[in-house]
């Protein structure tokens, strides 16, 4: 257990900088969960009102950074106080970027609610989303409690969501190739299981600042990857004849 | 308990300290410390007052020998001689083992002379060799260009901050090995705590250096090593960076994030 510091202010300095990250990390959790569901739904008037809360994420990402560079002119913290600091600043950033990407997902909405829509196509992303969201939950409760158990199993389920990612991209392919009408639903899903990758890739960055802000180690720089070989979205097949 | 440290054991070590104990009376302020300052590196020492840091240097060139009823025992090994003996010459010693303290103690007399003052206890020199002698001490100490031109001016009338550098000056004059820094910057402004921090930087290149700072920022900017220490025990030594961003000891952390007391 952390004993107080002496001049109680730099405790409250800290404090407020956790307390922001959870406020924007709460803030990611319900643009993402929003985003799906307008997607799911075709709800544009859902999908707008996400666009419009990323202004709030982004002027949060801003906040703590400020307060953080602050606090380290302030205070010339060291050790784990300097990693605290250093800590708020990466995940700021990485939870406005997810931020970003929920976003774009329900821009995508906005786009696709006139095209010739293939259900079957929502469901694999709806799995893929399910991860992306357990994922962000259990990086931010990994930061909270300062858990580098939970923070090193976000790192390694990563995987799943790759997985993940590479059955929904040949799912798509599948239904393009099925029928040109469904061409133009599912590139716009494709863009989606995209963004649903990198907000998985986000939350192994807040995980592996987990670790490093409770061990000062940085986290191996080689994921175990399980991308299945054969077609995957970084080796497409060539067109067909 | 002391704390081993986990170094590099190729690298030269100027001066070690074995087991040492010491005592003011019957108080026992040094336990059992055991480590070594790395030649021509800069070591730190950190802790809360009392933990015994002023002491310890006061014990590496036998400062303590002039007060009754403080005693030390176990070994200081200085390249391999222990200077803890009762044959050893504590005047070479002090010449070998120059030291600065907080509070600048020029003598009263000219700035020349407090250069040339130790130098003329133990070598004759021509006045030419002599002028040559001062003149590189106190380009070794940054205050040539500030003083040539007044050597003969008292050295009380010098601001704080040459005044330091003139105890740095006279320390390098006698051709030290090590010099040991007792809080060097407490007592100045923030522009003469950079230029002894810079004069520091230089001097580690010839001189083995030791030094007692109360400013952790200190203590990182200018050392090479640091040396945690807590009522008279050595709680963790290591190499700075890693004592500052990573400290093995939960006592190191909570003392240099200021969760102490």
């Amino acid at each position: 257990m952390m004993n107080d510091h002496t001049v109680k202010a730099y405790d409250r300095d800290l404090e407020t900088l956790g307390r922001r990250i959870a406020e924007m990390g709460g803030i990611a959790e319900k643009m993402l969960a929003e985003a799906m569901d307008a997607l799911a739904a075709f709800d544009v008037t859902l999908a707008q009102r996400v666009v419009l809360t990323d202004t709030r994420l982004d002027a949060l990402q801003r906040e703590i950074e400020e307060s953080a560079i602050l606090t380290i002119a302030k205070r010339q913290p060291l050790a784990v106080d300097l990693r605290e600091c250093i800590a708020a600043i990466r995940i700021s950033g990485d939870l406005e970027r997810v931020g970003d990407l929920a976003k774009n997902i329900a821009k995508r909405t906005v786009k696709i609610v006139g095209e010739a829509r293939v259900p079957r196509a929502i469901i694999g992303l709806k799995s893929m989303h399910d991860v992306a969201a357990l994922q962000l939950k259990d990086a931010l409760d990994a930061y909270a409690l300062r858990d580098t158990e939970r923070a090193h199993a976000v790192w390694i389920n990563d995987a799943e969501l790759d997985a993940l990612e590479d059955s929904v991209f040949r799912d798509l392919l599948t239904f393009m190739m099925e029928d040109p009408r469904n061409i133009s639903f599912c590139t716009h899903l494709l863009f989606c299981s995209k963004n649903l990758e990198r907000i998985g890739d986000h939350t192994t960055n807040i995980a592996e600042t987990v670790i490093y802000l409770v061990t000062g180690e940085p986290m191996p720089t080689e994921r175990p990857k399980t991308r299945a070989p054969g077609v995957t979205s970084e080796n497409p097949p060539s067109a067909p004849h | 308990m002391t704390v081993m440290p986990v170094l590099n054991t190729d690298l030269p070590t100027k001066l070690s300290v074995r087991n040492l104990d010491f005592f003011y009376g019957d108080n026992q302020a040094l336990k059992s410390i055991t480590m070594g300052l790395r030649t021509n590196k800069v070591t730190a020492f950190i802790g809360p007052s009392g933990c015994g840091k002023s002491t310890l240097l006061r014990v590496l060139n036998r400062m303590y020998d002039l007060y009754p009823k403080q005693r030390a025992q176990g070994e200081v090994l200085l390249d391999g001689e222990n200077i803890l003996d009762p044959g050893v010459d504590v005047n070479l010693l002090r010449a070998r083992v120059g030291m600065v303290f907080q509070k600048p103690t020029p003598f009263p007399m000219s700035i020349y002379d407090n250069i040339a003052f130790g130098i003329r206890l133990y070598e004759k020199l021509s006045k030419a060799d002599l002028d040559e002698r001062v003149e590189d001490a106190l380009r070794g100490a940054a205050l040539w260009e500030e003083v040539k031109d007044k050597l003969h001016m008292s050295g009380l009338g010098l601001s704080g901050g040459q005044q330091q550098r003139l105890c740095i000056a006279r320390s390098v004059a006698v051709q030290p090995e090590v010099i040991l820094f007792d809080e060097p910057c407490s007592a100045l402004d923030p522009i003469s705590t950079a230029k002894v921090e810079e004069l520091i930087d230089e001097l580690s290149e010839r001189y083995t250096i030791a030094i007692v700072t109360h400013n952790m920022q200190q203590a990182v900017r200018v050392s090479d090593y640091t040396a945690f220490m807590y009522l008279g025990e050595l709680i963790e030594f290591g190499e700075t960076d890693s004592v500052f961003t990573t400290p093995r000891e939960k006592r190191t952390q909570d003392y240099i994030t200021g969760r102490f007391g």
